[in-house]
């Protein structure tokens, strides 16, 4: 049987679904268990113990089977307005207005996809495992407002994101900001024109925004991620509506993404992570790698970045300029994750004792210093450390760190 | 107009038929599969603890996932180690 908490209820109820157990015992204790005096904790336990018998006792009653049925047609208003309150009211949206998904406009989509529309693309998608087709990522796409020629890449992109070492199921569900992050490398940013310069992680580029949108209707209305019920997140972030970005190859003086993670330099590939709001890093004024490093490695290491103690890759987005800088001072990519993991770390002393303790069962040994001035390393290993150079001119990078439990996807955009 | 609905109709998973329940809990090996989220061990110790005293259950015995987003190591061998279980889900 299950034990959780009222706010984790919807959760609780579409992971036991999703594992084929819609009917197994649940039974929920006042929230939150973290943080609290262990000895109001046992009372709770106390307090359930008539329900856990019970549920524990009693053979639970066999629903019925789900239908899995092609994509319903369903009536909607003409008026523009009155649709947008309709498909609101049926949680379609991100909460910006959406585009009608007619069957033209659908067909068009899966056209652009230039496969069968009920190609299977990922068996089951987290959290509620619902088989996701070309004909569903089409219909998301129709209401996101992307394009037939965008269909590839949104994809490859949810393709990436069902590669069981990404942890879908954890990234749609926890109370962690996180979100995919797009990055896409290889000829095909630049013909549909995704930006990798000035703002490109802001607003202002259609394909950006379509593409990123299209994988989170896709995530929320077939995956079953619902802010606030099966979305657990906290807070969240404003990535999660849409968060897709081109690395800019032309003024990198390293090698792409894609091609650092074994693809050609020809080959269009999308690299999700898991990733949480972009931290930023001013340097207006260092002119060496070395120099630059003190910002960039201070930036990356926060005491309560998940990464600190769940592992997984951090991903700093060098900006050209600065990327310039650190090249012309002889540093190789490897170089800078090199010095970022050495020069970077947070002190002993800045984790609180609980959570130090928490912290030692995830990954034992990292935790074990009782120098509270002795660091522990902004990443497990430095390459997690990941690099791309990405942004216009300006003297400024970015820190993404990411959910930890989770690693980088690729998977190459098929045209 | 007509749309195509974004939502698909149904789940896709089958619905699995649960392990027969036992009608009490007597000389039963009570297992807790702690899920790592914090107070979770707290709680569960406390209710078996809870139902060895008043429900005669025989011994508790604990199994813990190595992290909240990471599944469980063996579950056939976590399985075969207790007759009723357990378990947290999220926070």
């Amino acid at each position: 049987m299950l034990l959780g908490t009222e706010p984790f209820r919807s959760l609780a109820t579409t992971a036991a679904a999703a594992a084929g157990m819609p009917h197994v015992a649940m039974v929920l204790v006042d929230h939150p268990l973290g943080g609290v005096d262990p000895k109001r904790i046992r009372d709770r336990g106390e307090g359930a113990l008539d329900a856990v018998l019970k549920a524990l006792t009693t053979d639970p009653a066999m629903p019925s089977p789900a239908i899995v049925a092609a994509a319903e047609r369903v009536s909607v208003p003409d008026d523009l307005d009155a649709f947008q309150e309709h498909a609101m009211a049926r949680g379609w949206s991100d909460g910006l207005p959406v585009l009608p998904p007619t069957a033209a406009r659908v067909a068009r989509l899966v056209a652009g996809a230039r496969l069968p529309g009920d190609t299977v693309v990922v068996a089951s998608l987290a959290p509620a495992m619902r088989p996701l087709t070309v004909e569903l990522v089409a219909i998301n796409a129709a209401l996101a407002g992307a394009a037939p020629e965008h269909m590839p890449v949104v994809l490859a992109a949810l393709r990436a994101c069902a590669d069981p070492a990404f942890n879908l199921n954890a990234i749609q569900t926890t109370t962690h900001p996180c979100t995919p992050l797009l990055i896409v490398n290889g000829p095909i940013a630049r013909t549909l024109g995704i930006s990798g310069g000035a703002n490109a992680l802001g607003n202002g580029y259609r394909a950006n925004a379509v593409i990123g949108r299209a994988v989170r209707l896709s995530l929320q209305n077939v995956g079953g991620a619902i802010a606030g019920e099966t979305d657990r997140a906290t807070l969240g972030h404003s990535g999660k509506f849409t968060y897709c970005l081109a690395e800019n190859e032309a003024e990198s003086p390293w090698e792409p993404l894609s091609v650092e993670r074994g693809f050609g330099a020809n080959d269009s590939c999308v690299t999700v992570l898991g990733a949480a709001a972009p931290h930023n890093v001013n340097d207006h004024g260092s002119m060496s790698a070395a120099s630059l490093l003190k910002a960039l490695a201070g930036t990356l290491s926060a005491p309560a970045s998940n990464n600190i103690y769940y592992g997984g890759e951090a991903l700093v987005i060098v900006g050209p300029e600065h990327a310039r800088t650190i090249a012309d001072s002889g540093w190789s990519k490897n170089d800078l994750k090199r010095a970022l993991w050495e020069h970077g770390g947070v002190r002993m002393g800045s984790f609180s004792d609980e959570n130090i303790a928490r912290y030692k069962h995830i990954i034992p040994g990292r935790f074990d210093a009782t120098d509270p001035m002795a660091t522990v390393t902004p990443t497990v290993a430095w390459e997690d450390v990941m690099i791309m150079v990405a942004g216009g001119p300006g003297k400024h990078s970015v820190v993404i760190p990411t959910f930890g439990a989770t690693r980088a996807a690729t998977a190459q955009v098929q045209l | 107009m007509d749309v195509l609905n974004p939502v698909p109709a149904a789940a896709g998973s089958t619905i699995v038929t649960l392990a027969p329940r036992p009608r009490d809990l007597r000389g039963k090996r009570i297992g807790i599969l702690d899920n790592s989220k914090p107070n979770a061990d707290t709680l569960m110790a406390r209710i078996a603890e809870l139902l060895v005293e008043r429900a005669g259950a025989a011994g508790v015995h604990t199994w813990r996932k190595p992290g909240a987003s990471k599944p469980a190591a063996d579950h056939d061998a976590v399985a075969a180690g207790a007759d009723v279980f357990l378990t947290g889900s999220a926070d």
